[in-house]
């Protein structure tokens, strides 16, 4: 063991004077420094519990070697390391060469031998040269990697509140774009079932708020419209069923689809199945003239049928197709309107037949007269014949009887003749379908009037074509109208005037009959009103006013038309054309030749001019008709 | 007990005990300590309790602070010291203590041991008892002609008569002859100021009253030209040759060290009771120009010296 030598000693605290034994290498310390040039003494406490080291460094003084040695306090170094304020569990510590810990903030680690870092814990170590002491800075990898944890948590909590609010904002979107469709819709299916709706409200100005607007709209106006049509609906079916017409849909397979109440009631048959023709009209075939059968007609088909109807007899209708222009699929392409007009025409009858009256009334002075006429001759024969053969007359003889009785059998078929066309002319009668002679008819009518013209001093004219073709009609109708014109004629002259009446045949279709006067004529303002019934210009008692109105009817019915053509002061003439029957042209009496009785007894004419053409053009035979395809609209067919 | 966990908002509330305004510099150590640990304003709040040199005053300042219930207390000298341990022990109060520099401790009965002071106690040794022997040594080594040095010491303090039994002991093993003074005393230095002569010096010891009493002592040392030793370098700048002791300043910066290790968990029991960690040793050139004394140049040498600027005598 080597003992160092004192020289000299400087203290901080101590006084400048060596202790006897004190002894300041250690062994070790001494051995180095014999080979190194900085020795360091191990870390120790000095006396007063001061952390010291001791540092010795070796000069040469000639030729001996010597020492200088301190010792440092390490106390500052130490504490300073210890106390150093750390955060988050963190901590510095500091090892000596020999692994002590000499420095540690928490101080019961101190002195003790440190084991190497945990794998708990994270740390960064400086290594202090020369003396090969570790700086050491600790840190839990709990708390180190606290912030990067909180950092994933936080980062997780991030993404989650991301996810959260994007589907917020997806639901927010959703909602925001789908409740507005949503509330459309719903209101859609509220209209579409027709149950009250709201008007969509929103209060926003894209496209969804302009839909929401134009549904508002829309849905106004559907509602507006729908209850137009409903008002619409409810007018036409208030007209439909309160028409007094039936009224049927029928296909262009003649099925019935529908019916109206009314039509209904008159069929007693709602059956569908059958086709239109044997449900309305009981026919096996379709009509004559049907839209249906004949799409190229483009007219309304117009026809009267009579159908037993019961207990209450026959009725007539008027039956009428119209075909339609915007058909329902399956609904029926033509309407069939059925109008009774039994009333109507019973009304017509008594029209005539009340006509007919008035002429009679008007002619019976004149039928007593003419019957009057041969009375009294075959009176006078009769009595003459008496009286001679009372007085035994010898002249009497065969032949003077043959010839009184020939005259009293002459005369009393004149008055049965008479009698007969008296009969004939006032029998009430239905229209009764037959082939007319119109010279025979005219001949017949003039002989109802000829008391009255001579009576008046009328002058009459006939002119009676040769071969006029017959006429299909009611001869006895036909008879009533010339009977009608010559009376008007006759009240128009009053006394002395020429009446003409003729009858010829125009293109070989059409035979024309005229009755010209000489009369006052027709006041032009009248002139519209001379077919209307009731309607007369003649004094109080003198006519009825159902004449013309009666004559345009028959005409009506025959096919054919009437046309008044009349100059005031000059005259009228009344103008009647009907369809000829060209068939039984050939079969007619055409020997005999026209019927000319000039009785001019006088003439009164009045002067004035007027026009009226109650049908512009004449009607034409249903056959003829069928054959060219013209307008059949206004030709009445009795069944 | 660890105060300073994550998440505490509230600052942690540190008492502070002063006996006199002198000692304030300690206080201003102490928070710059704490500061360069890295502690901030916000973290740590002083209550601090100055008495004004008053013994009555700091032992009602010693009843509020303990009222407040502080964290820790930071004592700045040995006499606030001892109060707060006999109030404590009286009331049976535990809240941890760093005394920021008193002399002898152990000697005081504020720690069982240096390295493992036991109880709430601990802190700065300052060694102003036990390095009064040395700055015997440094006061009759920098003014080599000095033949006695008078010693002013309060009996009415512990350290003060410690400090002077350990210069007593020193002056036998320097050979140098020493005059004790009891500053307690009135008469103390009115008996300096007749008897201070040529060829002596005065060395102060430990004693919140003999630091009151500076000024006058400096005073008597112009007047009569004398060297004179202190403990603190305050007391040179006001005029004595020199001073060696640990600064007030540094002894408050080395106990914040204490401070954050208590608020960091450690128990005070455990913390070893350091020296300072500097003894500064300082001389007045303008009082050393003065005197007009022979110095020792190799000892001035590793003084800090003060007043540089009236190096040559100029002023006085």
């Amino acid at each position: 063991m080597i003992k160092a030598l004192w020289k000299k000693r400087v203290s901080r605290y101590e006084l400048n004077i060596a202790g006897d034994n004190e002894r300041w290498f250690t062994d070790e310390m001494w051995f180095q420094l014999q080979t190194l040039d900085r020795v360091y003494g191990q870390v120790e406490f000095n006396q007063y519990g001061q952390p010291v080291m001791k540092l010795a460094i070796p000069f040469y003084e000639g030729e001996s070697k010597k020492a200088i040695g301190v010792v440092v306090q390490l106390q500052k170094i130490i504490g300073k390391i210890s106390s150093m304020r750390q955060d988050h569990s963190s901590y510095i510590y500091l090892i000596d060469d020999k692994d002590r810990v000499i420095a540690h903030q928490d101080y019961s680690k101190l002195w003790q031998k440190q084991t190497s870092g945990s794998e708990d814990e994270l740390g960064v170590t400086a290594e202090i040269e020369d003396l090969n002491w570790v700086l050491v800075m600790e840190q839990p990898k709990t708390t180190a990697f606290a912030p990067i944890n909180r950092m994933l948590q936080s980062g997780i909590g991030a993404v989650a509140l991301m996810i959260l609010t994007v589907s917020l904002i997806s639901v927010w979107a959703g909602l925001y774009f789908t409740k507005p469709i949503v509330s459309i819709d719903r209101e859609m299916n509220n209209l579409k079932q027709g149950r009250k709706i709201k008007p969509v409200k929103m209060k926003r100005t894209d496209e969804l708020g302009k839909l929401a607007d134009s549904f508002n709209d829309m849905s106004k106006e559907l509602l507006e419209k729908s209850r137009l049509l409903e008002q619409e609906k409810e007018r036409l079916d208030v007209v439909v069923n309160g028409i007094g017409a039936g009224l049927a849909l029928v296909t262009k397979e003649y099925r019935i689809t529908w019916m109206n109440p009314i039509l209904k009631g008159w069929l007693k048959e709602d059956r569908l199945t059958l086709p239109c023709y044997a449900v309305i009209g009981g026919e096996n075939a379709p009509c004559l003239n049907c839209p249906i059968t004949c799409p190229d007609l483009d007219k309304i088909a117009d026809e009267v049928m009579k159908f037993k109807d019961g207990a209450n007899g026959e009725r007539i209708f008027r039956h009428r197709v119209f075909p339609l222009n915007h058909a329902i699929d399956e609904e029926g392409e033509f309407l069939v309107v059925l109008e009774d007009i039994t009333e109507q025409k019973q009304l017509e009858e008594t029209m005539i037949q009340t006509d007919k009256l008035s002429a009679l009334g008007i002619m019976a002075s004149s039928f007593a007269h003419e019957v009057n006429n041969p009375l009294a001759t075959i009176n006078v024969y009769a009595e003459d014949l008496i009286d001679r053969m009372q007085a035994d007359d010898e002249d009497l003889d065969e032949d003077e009887m043959e010839h009184y009785l020939r005259k009293i059998k002459e005369n009393t078929e004149r008055c049965k003749r008479i009698t007969g066309n008296l009969l004939n002319f006032s029998r009430k009668n239905d229209w009764t379908e037959d082939q007319i002679r119109v010279k025979e008819i005219i001949e017949n009518s003039v002989s109802l009037v000829e008391h009255q013209l001579k009576k008046q001093r009328i002058q009459l004219e006939l002119h009676v074509e040769e071969g006029l073709p017959a006429v299909n009609g009611d001869g006895l109708k036909l008879m009533q109208v010339i009977v009608n014109l010559i009376n008007n004629a006759v009240d128009a002259m009053e006394s002395e005037g020429r009446l003409v009446v003729s009858a010829s045949e125009r293109n070989g279709d059409v035979v024309s009959i005229k009755v010209t006067d000489s009369g006052h004529g027709i006041p032009a303002e009248a002139m519209d009103k001379l077919f209307d019934p009731f309607f007369t210009t003649k004094p109080v008692g003198k006519g009825t006013g159902l004449g013309l109105s009666v004559c345009y009817g028959i005409i009506q019915q025959f096919g054919g038309s009437i046309t008044i053509d009349s100059k005031p002061s000059e005259g009228t003439t009344v103008e009647i054309q009907l369809p000829a029957e060209r068939l039984l042209k050939a079969g007619l009496d055409v020997a005999q030749g026209p019927i000319e009785k000039d009785r001019s007894i006088g003439s009164h004419l009045q002067a004035r001019e007027s026009v009226v053409n109650s049908e512009n053009n004449y009607e034409r035979s249903a056959q003829e008709i069928m054959e060219v395809g013209y307008d059949v609209s206004n030709k009445i067919v009795s069944r | 007990m660890l105060f300073l966990e994550s998440g505490g908002d509230e600052p942690v509330e540190i008492g502070v005990l002063m006996i006199g305004e002198n000692r304030y510099e300690k206080f201003t150590g102490l928070e710059a300590g704490l500061k360069d640990l890295g502690y901030t304003d916000n973290e740590v709040h002083f209550t601090v309790k100055n008495a004004h040199d008053d013994e009555v005053l700091i032992e009602k300042q010693i009843d509020e602070l303990l009222e407040d219930e502080p964290n820790l207390i930071v004592t700045l000298g040995g006499i606030e010291t001892q109060r707060l341990k006999a109030k404590m022990d009286e009331r049976n109060i535990e809240i941890p203590v760093v005394f920021a520099g008193l002399a002898a401790p152990k000697e005081l009965g504020l720690i069982k041991d240096y390295k493992s002071p036991g109880g709430l106690f601990t802190g700065i040794n300052n060694y102003h008892a036990s390095i009064s022997g040395k700055r015997l040594e440094m006061l009759t080594s920098l003014v080599p002609a000095i033949e006695r040095v008078h010693v002013i010491y309060d009996s009415k303090i512990d350290v003060s008569k410690l400090s002077l039994e350990e210069t007593r002991k020193a002056a036998k093993d320097l050979g140098v002859a020493i005059s004790p003074c009891d500053a307690s005393s009135k008469e103390c230095l009115d008996t300096l100021w007749k008897t201070v002569d040529d060829g002596e010096a005065i060395l102060i010891l430990p004693s919140f009253r003999i630091e009151s009493l500076t000024a006058e002592i400096v005073k008597l040392t112009e007047e009569k030209k004398v060297a004179a030793m202190g403990l603190y370098d305050f007391e040179a700048k006001k005029g004595l040759l020199a001073s060696y002791g640990s600064s007030f300043y540094s002894q408050g910066y080395q106990a914040s060290r204490f401070v954050s290790l208590i608020l960091q968990g450690n128990k005070p029991g455990e913390l070893p009771v350091e020296l300072p960690d500097g003894i500064r040793f300082v001389v007045n050139q303008q009082t050393k120009d003065s005197l007009g004394v022979a110095i020792n140049q190799d000892l001035l040498h590793i003084a800090e010296l003060i007043h540089p600027e009236v190096q040559g005598g100029r002023k006085r």
